[in-house]
């Protein structure tokens, strides 16, 4: 297969079969969730669940004090890699364009040299966390195979994205090119057999948590 | 001789005793219902509590046999509670008030240690299942009088 | 023995639920919330990380409720959960959880894990697998009406014994009152002070009361192993008492998960709404002292802090009451370092004070409560659940630390004014 044809494939008919299985596979693990339902409280209820529920979506975005000063790596490398991640496919002019080609919304872009920046320092953070995995007693008893391989195909499209840009490696640009976009399908095809769903469910379950705590009166 | 006869006055004449005879009487009330206890390590500790000569170091070491012995004669929770048991472990928070310092216990540890005492009494009669209305108070009204003439 | 587990799995599918699909699908191994948990911080050791307690459960859900977990089962490619597994899960769910929820309240994706702790505790004791101290337990509660033991011959001795302290009458059996008071064997067996005290405070503060003598105790043990059924009968008592007696609530007493038990739990287990309220004492309490009817004189000159007990506070709701209560008779109140809705457990709750086999455990893991302590330097400490009262006595004296632990209701009790001391010429 020459360059090109690879190329092609990728961006073509490669990236519908990863979206179709990325948006069916999300579809169906929410409403997987959704439908086992959940049974209406009896209780006198103190406070509001739907208040408490919203709340707790974006609260529980701020660790509280006890959990920053034990766990204060685990917290900040997180944040700083989410975070990175987030610019980094977002904020990137040609993924904007990518978006704009494909779902007609556009938005303001940051300068590429902040989003290269951004790039290593995310990159950095995760093999942090990833020697941080290997050695926390914790983390590593409770770390299996998909752990793993959720991180190789998280930090693969930083990677590739980032030698693609650069035109590192013996292979020509648009090659280079290609294995970043395949990187990206990968992670799209294995999200939703993993636990990469957080991005979606961490809504729903921060919810249901501050929703039956919001019931009792609890600010959780 | 002094004569007490009902609780108001009891607990008046408690309170107004210095930390040493208060601790001595309660110390009395607690051997009056010794008997109900099985566990050998009170017996030392009132002879402790009774004695007007005992150093800081016996009556706090007194104190810290006193709480193990209460908690070890306690029912834990859920399990299959035994009354004439339990009436010894209220004998030893019985004396256990009688060497808590007062500052730590406000009600009164002579005043504590009676009603401890008085609530073994009633452990034994739910087994028992005797009668003993205002007994152990009487009996405890006897004790102090026969203490304040000493 | 396999049917056992089949209904041990039954179970299990029972208890999933969208909250619980939703948790297990976003948990990342984080491990952040054994940080949270005072069994692993006190002990170092990994399998008592939280969400892994609820191992089996997982992979419940995941082979049954996920089209890819279904899938592989059907061609044989996951491992299901087996008997065994239930067996070494027994000490991690039961020995070393208290179902207290501070993990819950840490998880950053929002994981309630104490809520499936006890769903998955419905699954181990159907399977068979619950501590043989809480089973006996259980049984006393369903057979005699108290997991103690505690008969009503013996409550109307403890009765008598506070009338005759008190020089007036306890109301039993009272038709109208306002409330029924319930009461633990905890607190009948080891400090049943705790009735002269509420005695005393009612008649200060004129409160209409009486406790039932066909449903006395609040203790739910059904909730403690995981057995919603007896749990929902041993409701069904009270809500049949408070029927009978036509009171307007229920009060429950200082006991932890009777609170849980009762009040949040309660009309779900029987599958309606009460018709009557339940408060925590400590709520009626707030709510007799901003009305103006408890009046107290004097102040606790020694130096007070106040343990949360978990199903009160974090758990139940009632985390501001207590402080007001205690600093109307505190002269000096100290809150512990991490308190309210995150003060630490006190390791004893859900049934692990009633397992002997987690004895050196919750020793253990009462060395948090104490750094807790040694921070902040009370002379006493002040709670209001008998269990977790007789656990910190019990911690205390283990780590030889001098101070006495106290009952808030009790130390109210102490300082109220007017005559209602014990010893009234009544």
């Amino acid at each position: 297969m020459s360059e090109a044809e690879l190329l092609l494939w990728v961006r073509g008919p490669a990236l519908q079969i990863a979206t179709a299985i990325f948006l069916l596979g999300v579809v169906v693990r929410l409403a997987e969730i959704l439908m086992l339902g959940r049974k209406k409280d009896l209780a006198e209820a103190r406070g509001s669940a739907v208040a408490g529920g919203l709340r707790t979506i974006f609260s529980r975005f701020v660790p509280d004090r006890g959990t920053l000063q034990r766990s204060t790596f685990n917290v900040v490398a997180g944040y700083i890699f989410h975070i990175g991640f987030f610019v980094v496919l977002f904020l990137f002019t040609p993924h904007i364009l990518l978006f704009q080609d494909v779902l007609n919304v556009s938005w303001p872009s940051l300068p590429t040299p902040m989003v290269d920046a951004t790039t290593i320092v995310t990159i950095i953070a995760l093999l942090a966390v990833l020697a941080h995995r290997l050695q926390n007693p914790v983390m590593r008893f409770l770390s299996g195979f998909q752990d793993y391989l959720v991180w190789l195909v998280t930090i693969l499209p930083l990677v590739t994205g980032y030698l693609a840009f650069h035109r590192i490696g013996a292979v020509p640009p648009p090659t280079l090119i290609a294995i970043h976009i395949l990187s990206v399908e990968l992670l799209m095809v294995i999200f939703p057999f993993t636990k990469l769903m957080h991005a979606f469910t961490f809504f729903m379950a921060r919810y249901y948590n501050g929703a039956i705590s919001g019931y009792r009166g609890v600010n959780s | 001789m002094t004569r007490i006869s009902n609780d108001a006055e009891f607990r008046k004449v408690l309170d107004g005793l210095e930390p040493v005879r208060q601790r001595q009487v309660a110390a009395r009330f607690v051997e009056n219902v010794l008997v109900l206890c099985s566990d050998e390590r009170l017996a030392s500790v009132l002879r402790i509590a009774a004695s007007s000569e005992s150093s800081q170091e016996e009556l706090a070491e007194a104190l810290k046999t006193a709480r193990a012995t209460t908690f070890a004669c306690h029912t834990r929770c859920g399990s299959e509670g035994d009354w004439s048991e339990q009436a010894g472990y209220f004998v030893a928070r019985a004396a256990t008030a009688a060497l808590t310092p007062i500052g730590q216990m406000p009600s009164g540890p002579a005043w504590q240690a009676a009603l401890s005492s008085r609530m073994a009494q009633t452990s034994q009669s739910i087994v028992s299942g005797d009668d003993i209305a205002g007994q152990e108070s009487n009996q405890q009204y006897q004790i102090l009088s026969e203490f304040l003439d000493s | 023995m396999s049917a056992s587990l089949d209904r041990g799995l039954n179970a299990f599918r029972e208890q999933i639920d969208a909250p619980v699909a939703a948790f297990f699908s976003s948990c990342v191994h984080c491990g952040l919330c054994a940080e949270a948990c005072l069994f692993y911080t006190e002990t170092n050791d990994p399998t008592l990380t939280p969400i892994h307690k609820l191992e089996p459960l997982r992979r419940v859900w995941k082979q049954e409720y996920t089209f890819w977990g279904r899938y592989a089962r059907a061609f044989g490619l996951t491992r299901p959960v087996t008997d065994e597994e239930l067996t070494d899960w027994e000490t991690l769910v039961y020995d070393s959880c208290t179902m207290c929820g501070r993990c819950s309240m840490v998880c950053p994706v929002g994981n309630d894990i104490a809520y499936m702790i006890r769903k998955m505790r419905e699954g181990m004791a159907a399977a068979g697998h619950a501590p043989p101290d809480l089973v006996g337990a259980t049984q006393r509660a369903v057979t005699i009406g108290s997991p103690m033991g505690v008969k009503l011959p013996a409550l109307q001795a403890q009765i008598r014994h506070a009338e005759e302290e008190l020089g007036f009458s306890i109301p039993v059996d009272v038709e109208g009152a306002d409330y029924m008071l319930l009461l633990s064997s905890m607190e009948i067996m080891n400090f049943p002070e705790f009735i002269s005290a509420i005695a005393r405070i009612f008649k200060h503060a004129n409160v209409s009361w009486t406790i039932s003598s066909e449903a006395f105790e609040a203790t739910n043990s059904g909730i403690q192993i995981g057995v919603s059924d007896i749990a929902a009968e041993l409701v069904e008592r009270i809500v049949a008492a408070a029927g009978k007696l036509k009171v307007k609530s229920v009060i429950s007493p200082e006991c932890g998960h009777a609170y849980m038990a009762i009040r949040w739990e309660g009309p779900n287990l029987i599958g309606r709404p009460y018709d009557f309220k339940v408060v925590h004492i400590l709520e009626l309490l707030e709510q007799l002292r901003e009305e103006g009817r408890l009046r107290t004189t004097g102040k606790e000159t020694q130096r007070l802090t106040y343990h949360d007990p978990c199903q009160i506070s974090r758990r139940g709701g009632v985390v501001q009451q207590p402080r007001n209560l205690l600093n109307m008779v505190a002269e000096d109140f100290v809150e512990m370092p991490e308190t309210g809705t995150m003060n630490w457990c006190c390791g004893a709750g859900g049934g692990v004070s009633s397992n002997e086999r987690a004895d050196d455990l919750r020793l253990k893991a009462f060395n948090r409560k104490k750094k807790q302590l040694d921070a902040i330097h009370p002379d006493a400490i002040v709670s209001a659940c008998s269990n977790c009262r007789i656990h910190l006595e019990d911690g205390l004296e283990e780590y030889g630390m001098d101070m006495p632990v106290l009952s808030l209701t009790e130390t109210i009790a102490e300082y109220l004014a007017g005559s209602e001391q014990a010893g009234s010429k009544e």
